[in-house]
C-alpha cells in the first residue's frame, strides 16, 4: 500500500507493454494511472484532467512526446513531465531536459527508479 | 697715300744744292769767254803799253764785278729756290710723319736688316711697346720665332731687287709675350742717307678676323666629326683635337657629370704631343672632381663658360696641382648641356697667356650644346638599337610562342617557338591556324567578359583555348594579348603570347576530377556514417523498447507476490518482446547479408500460385478475424526464383495485411501474368497508409504508426527485406493505398525463360 500521498500519473506511451508495466508499478505504489497512446491524446488528457505528473514517451506516432510536453507546458507551466524514452544515445538526456522535462527516465528502467522519480518530483513519501 | 706729298719728296735738300752747283759754273765760264774775246781784240788793234795793260786790268775788274754780280744773282735765285724747295720738303716730311703717325695701321720704316728706323704710335700700341723700345729692335725680332727667319730672308731678297715689295701674314709677339696674327706689307723706299735700302712697313692686326675664322673652322670640324660618327666615342678624338690644336690649346677634355651631378669624371681627352701633358692626362683620368668647387664647379653651377687665367693648386683643388706640373696655367671650362641641363664640361688648358675673346666663348658654348645634343642623340640611338636587339632576341629565342598581329587582325609574324608548338610553317600558320585561333580567343574572352583581341588599347586579357596543331593533336593554349599603341595612341599592333598549357591543364583537370571524386566519396562516407549513426540510434531504440517490457515484467516476477494469472500474462509479455528482439536480430542480419551481396538465392522453377495458396492457408489458421480471398490465375506460368525467399515475401505481405486490417476485413491475394512477369497483389481493406508516409514504407524502421496502427508490433524491417528479395529476383514492388480504404501491395517476379513466350503459355494451359 502507498506510504506517501497518492497522486495521479498520466502514462503516455504507444507501446502497450510499457503502458501496462507502468500502470502495474504505479498502481501498486498507490497512485492513480491514466494512459495515452500518442502525443495528441496526452495533451488532451493532461489539459482536461490535470494529472500530478506525466510520464511521457518520445517516439510516438503523430505528435511526439516532446511536442506534447511543449504544448502542455505552454498552458500549464507547472505541470511535472518526466520523459521516459528508449532514446539514450549520447546527448539525448540533455536534449530532453533542455526541452523542458523535469526529469528523464531511460528505458529500460528499474522499477525502483520509476517510483522514486515520482516520489521525488511530486512529494510522494518513500518508506524509510 | 695721296700723290701730293709724294712729288716734293723727290727734291731732297742735297739735290737742291746740286742744282745750284750745276748752274753757277756755266754762267762764270760764259763771262770768262767774253773777257778772253775782248782781250784778243785789243791786242789785235796794236795797243800795247801801259794803257793796254790798264785797259786789260779794268776789263778784268769789270769782268770780275760782272761775274760776282751774276754769281750773286744766281746765288740769291738759287737760295730762294732752295728756301722754297726746302720748305716744301719740310712740309712734305711733316705730312709724311703726320700721315705715318695718324695712320690707322701700324707703320714704320726699316732698313734692309729690318731694324726700325721709324715707327708710328699705332704700331707701338699694337705691339705693346714704346717707340723707343721698338726702335731698339727689328721686325724679325718681334716676329714669332718660327717665322722670323723667313722675314729676314724676304727682306734680303727685297733689298737686292728694285721693285721687291711683298705682303705676308705673320705672327708678331707683343711685349707680354702674346703672339698675334698680322697682315704685313713691306714696300721698298729706295736708298737711305747712307746709301742703304729702306722699306715702309705696314702692319694690320688681324687677330679678330683670324679668331673668327678659327672659330668657324673649329665649328666646321666639330660638326663634321659629329655628323660622320655614330657615337660620341667615335666623334670625340676629332672634336677635341680640332678644339685643342686649331684654337691653339694644349689640352682639350670632355668631363661627364654623374647622374646627380655631384662628381665629374674625365671621359675623353686630347693633348698636344708632350710627355708632361700625357702625364697630366693620366692624372686627370684618375680624378673624380666635385662639382661644387674650382673652375669646373663654377661652370657647372652657372651653366656658362668660365675662365681661370692663373691655374694654381689652390684655385683648382685636385687638378690644379697636376696642371701646374704640366706647366698649364690657363683653363677654360664650358658646359655641355643636354636639354638645358648640364651633363658635363668641355675643358681647355694651355700654357702661358691666351687671348680668350667672346668669339671663343661663343664657340665653346655652341660646341658644348651641339656635343651635348649629339651625346644625347647617340646614346638614345644606341639605347634604342640595344633595346631593339633585345626585343628581337626575345622574340626569336623566347621559349613561349609570340605572334605579332596587325591592327586589322592579320598575323604579321610568329616566332620559332610558336611554329614549333603549333607544328605549322609561317604560311599555314598565317592562313589556316591563325583565323581559328583568333576566333577561339574571342570566344574564350567573351565567356570571361574580356574584350576581343582587337578591341583597341587594353591591358589585354589572358584566356585558355583548345587548338589543333598542324599534325592533328589538340593542345590547351594560354593566350595573352598586349596591344602596342602607335604615337597617336591608336593600336598599332597586338603582341600575342602563346603558351602550351596542355600538360598543366590536363593535370589540373585530372586533379579536379579526382578531387571531386574524393569529395563525392567523402560525402558518401559522411552520409554512410550518418546513416549508420541513425541506424544505430533506431536499432538501440527498438531493442530498448523491447527490453523495457522484458526487464520490467521479469523484475516484477522476481520480486514475487503475484497472482497466477498475472504471472501468466507477464510471462506472455516477456515472451513476445523477447521473440520480437530475436526477429529483429534475424531481420537485421538478413538485410545486412542482402545489402552486402552475401546472401545467395537459389534459383529454381517455382509455382508462385502454390506459394500463395500455402501462405494464405497458414495465415488463415493463425487469424480468424479476416477473410482471405484468393484470386489466382490458374494459367500463370512458373517463375524462376528462390522458393523460401518468395514464401518470406508473400507471408510478410499477408501478415502485414492481416495486422493492419480491422476485424472482419478482407485480404485479397491475386496473381496473373503480365509482360513476362508474374504480377502478385496482396490487398487489404485496412487502415491505409497516409500519402506522406507511403513513400517511406519500404525504408527501415518506417512502420506506419498513426491511428489504430500504433499498437501493431513489428520489427520495422519487413518491407525493406521484401523489397530486397523482389529486386534480387529482378522484379519490382510498389504500393497503392487510401487511408480508411486499405492498401494494395504489388510485386512482379520474372517468368521462367521457356515459359515466357505466349505460345508456350498456351500449350501449358
Amino acid at each position: 500500500m502507498p506510504e506517501g500521498r497518492a497522486i495521479t500519473v498520466l502514462v503516455a506511451d504507444d507501446n502497450e507493454v510499457a503502458q501496462r508495466l507502468c500502470r502495474r508499478v504505479l498502481e501498486k505504489a498507490g497512485h492513480r494511472v491514466l494512459t495515452a497512446s500518442d502525443g495528441q491524446e496526452a495533451v488532451n488528457i493532461a489539459l482536461a484532467v490535470g494529472p500530478d505528473m506525466i510520464l511521457m514517451d518520445v517516439a510516438m506516432p503523430g505528435m511526439d512526446g516532446l511536442e506534447a510536453m511543449r504544448q502542455i507546458k505552454a498552458q500549464k507551466p507547472s505541470m511535472v513531465v518526466v520523459i521516459a524514452s528508449a532514446h539514450s544515445m549520447a546527448g539525448d538526456r540533455e536534449r530532453f531536459l533542455a526541452a523542458g522535462a523535469n526529469d528523464v527516465l531511460s528505458k529500460p528502467f528499474r522499477l525502483n527508479d520509476l517510483t522514486s522519480v515520482v516520489d521525488r518530483l511530486v512529494g510522494g513519501v518513500k518508506p524509510a | 697715300m695721296s700723290p701730293g706729298p709724294r712729288q716734293p719728296s723727290a727734291a731732297t735738300p742735297s739735290s737742291i744744292e746740286g742744282l745750284v752747283r750745276r748752274a753757277t759754273p756755266y754762267s762764270i765760264a760764259g763771262l770768262v769767254a767774253l773777257y778772253g774775246l775782248a782781250a784778243a781784240g785789243l791786242s789785235l788793234a796794236g795797243l800795247s803799253g801801259p794803257s793796254a795793260a790798264l785797259a786789260l786790268l779794268v776789263g778784268l775788274i769789270l769782268l770780275f764785278a760782272v761775274v760776282v754780280a751774276v754769281v750773286n744773282r744766281d746765288a740769291r735765285r738759287v737760295a730762294a729756290t732752295v728756301e722754297r724747295e726746302s720748305r716744301t720738303v719740310r712740309d712734305s716730311v711733316a705730312w709724311v710723319r703726320m700721315a705715318l703717325d695718324h695712320a690707322d695701321v701700324g707703320m714704320g720704316i726699316i732698313d734692309s736688316r729690318g731694324s726700325w728706323l721709324h715707327v708710328n704710335s699705332r704700331l707701338g700700341a699694337m705691339l705693346g711697346r714704346s717707340e723707343a723700345d721698338l726702335l731698339a729692335t727689328s721686325l724679325p725680332a718681334i716676329t714669332a720665332e718660327s717665322l722670323s727667319e723667313a722675314i729676314t730672308e724676304s727682306l734680303a731678297q727685297a733689298a737686292s731687287s728694285p721693285n721687291g715689295g711683298w705682303k705676308a701674314e705673320t705672327l708678331q709677339v707683343r711685349a707680354d709675350g702674346v703672339a698675334f696674327p698680322v697682315s704685313l706689307s713691306v714696300t721698298p723706299l729706295g736708298d737711305g742717307p747712307a746709301g742703304a735700302a729702306t722699306f715702309l712697313v705696314q702692319e694690320v692686326d688681324i687677330s679678330a678676323a683670324k679668331r673668327a675664322e678659327t672659330v668657324r673652322d673649329v665649328m666646321v670640324a666639330v660638326r663634321h666629326a659629329i655628323s660622320t660618327s655614330a657615337t660620341w666615342e667615335h666623334a670625340a678624338p676629332a672634336v677635341l683635337s680640332a678644339m685643342g690644336s686649331q684654337l691653339g690649346w694644349d689640352v682639350a677634355q670632355l668631363w661627364s657629370a654623374d647622374a646627380d651631378v655631384k662628381l665629374l669624371r674625365l671621359r675623353q681627352s686630347w693633348q698636344a704631343d708632350d710627355p708632361r701633358l700625357a702625364e697630366f692626362d693620366r692624372a686627370a683620368h684618375s680624378l673624380a672632381l666635385p662639382t661644387n668647387s674650382g673652375l669646373m664647379g663654377r661652370a657647372i653651377q652657372s651653366g656658362v663658360p668660365a675662365v681661370n687665367e692663373e691655374v694654381t693648386p689652390a684655385s683648382e683643388s685636385l687638378i690644379g696641382e697636376a696642371a701646374r706640373r704640366a706647366g698649364l696655367t690657363v683653363e677654360v671650362a664650358s658646359p655641355v648641356t643636354v636639354g638645358g641641363t648640364v651633363s658635363g664640361l668641355l675643358v681647355l688648358f694651355a700654357r702661358g697667356p691666351r687671348d680668350i675673346d667672346s668669339g671663343v666663348m661663343t664657340m665653346l658654348t655652341m660646341a658644348g650644346s651641339e656635343i651635348g645634343q649629339f651625346i644625347h642623340r647617340s646614346e638614345t640611338t644606341v639605347a634604342l638599337q640595344r633595346s631593339e636587339a633585345d626585343h628581337r632576341a626575345i622574340f626569336e629565342r623566347a621559349p613561349i610562342g609570340i605572334a605579332r598581329i596587325s591592327a586589322e587582325g592579320e598575323l604579321l609574324e610568329g616566332n620559332a617557338a610558336l611554329l614549333m608548338m603549333l607544328k605549322h610553317d609561317i604560311d599555314t600558320l598565317r592562313t589556316q591556324a591563325w583565323p581559328e585561333l583568333r576566333r577561339a580567343y574571342d570566344l574564350a574572352a567573351g565567356r570571361v567578359n574580356l574584350p576581343p583581341l582587337l578591341a583597341g588599347i587594353s591591358d589585354g586579357g589572358s584566356v585558355q583555348v583548345r587548338a589543333a596543331t598542324g599534325d592533328g593533336r589538340w593542345l590547351w593554349l594560354q593566350m595573352s594579348a598586349a596591344s602596342i599603341p602607335d604615337l597617336k595612341g591608336r593600336p598599332e599592333h597586338v603582341l600575342l603570347m602563346v603558351e602550351d598549357v596542355t600538360t598543366v591543364r590536363e593535370t589540373q583537370d585530372k586533379l579536379e576530377e579526382s578531387l571531386s571524386a574524393q569529395q563525392r566519396a567523402n560525402a558518401d562516407l559522411e552520409k554512410l556514417d550518418r546513416t549508420k549513426t541513425e541506424f544505430l540510434s533506431i536499432v538501440s531504440h527498438e531493442f530498448r523498447t523491447a527490453l523495457t517490457g522484458i526487464q520490467g515484467f521479469s523484475e516484477l516476477i522476481r520480486d514475487g507476490g503475484l497472482e497466477a494469472d498475472e504471472l501468466r500474462a507477464y510471462g506472455g509479455y516477456i515472451f513476445n518482446d523477447a521473440d520480437r528482439v530475436n526477429r529483429l536480430i534475424g531481420d537485421m542480419l538478413d538485410l545486412d547479408r542482402m545489402e552486402s551481396g552475401r546472401m545467395s538465392i537459389r534459383m529454381a522453377d517455382v509455382d508462385i500460385n502454390e506459394v500463395l495458396t500455402d501462405t494464405v492457408a497458414r495465415a488463415a489458421t493463425a487469424s480468424s478475424m479476416v477473410e482471405f480471398k484468393p484470386d489466382l490465375d490458374p494459367r500463370l506460368p512458373i517463375v524462376t526464383g528462390d522458393r523460401d525467399r518468395l514464401v518470406q515475401v508473400v507471408s510478410n505481405l499477408v501478415n502485414n495485411a492481416v495486422k493492419y486490417s480491422p476485424e472482419g476485413g478482407t485480404v485479397t491475394i491475386s496473381s496473373r501474368a503480365e509482360g513476362g512477369y508474374a504480377l502478385i497483389t496482396v490487398a487489404d481493406t485496412g487502415l491505409g497508409i497516409p500519402p506522406d508516409e507511403i513513400v517511406h514504407v519500404f525504408e527501415r524502421f518506417r512502420r506506419v504508426r498513426s491511428g489504430a496502427a500504433q499498437s501493431i508490433a513489428g520489427t520495422g524491417l519487413g518491407l525493406t527485406i521484401v523489397k530486397q528479395i523482389v529486386e534480387m529476383h529482378g522484379g519490382k514492388i510498389w504500393v497503392e493505398s487510401a487511408v480508411g480504404h486499405g492498401s494494395a501491395f504489388h510485386f512482379t517476379i520474372p517468368l521462367a525463360l521457356e515459359a515466357a513466350t505466349p505460345s508456350k503459355q498456351l500449350r501449358h494451359a
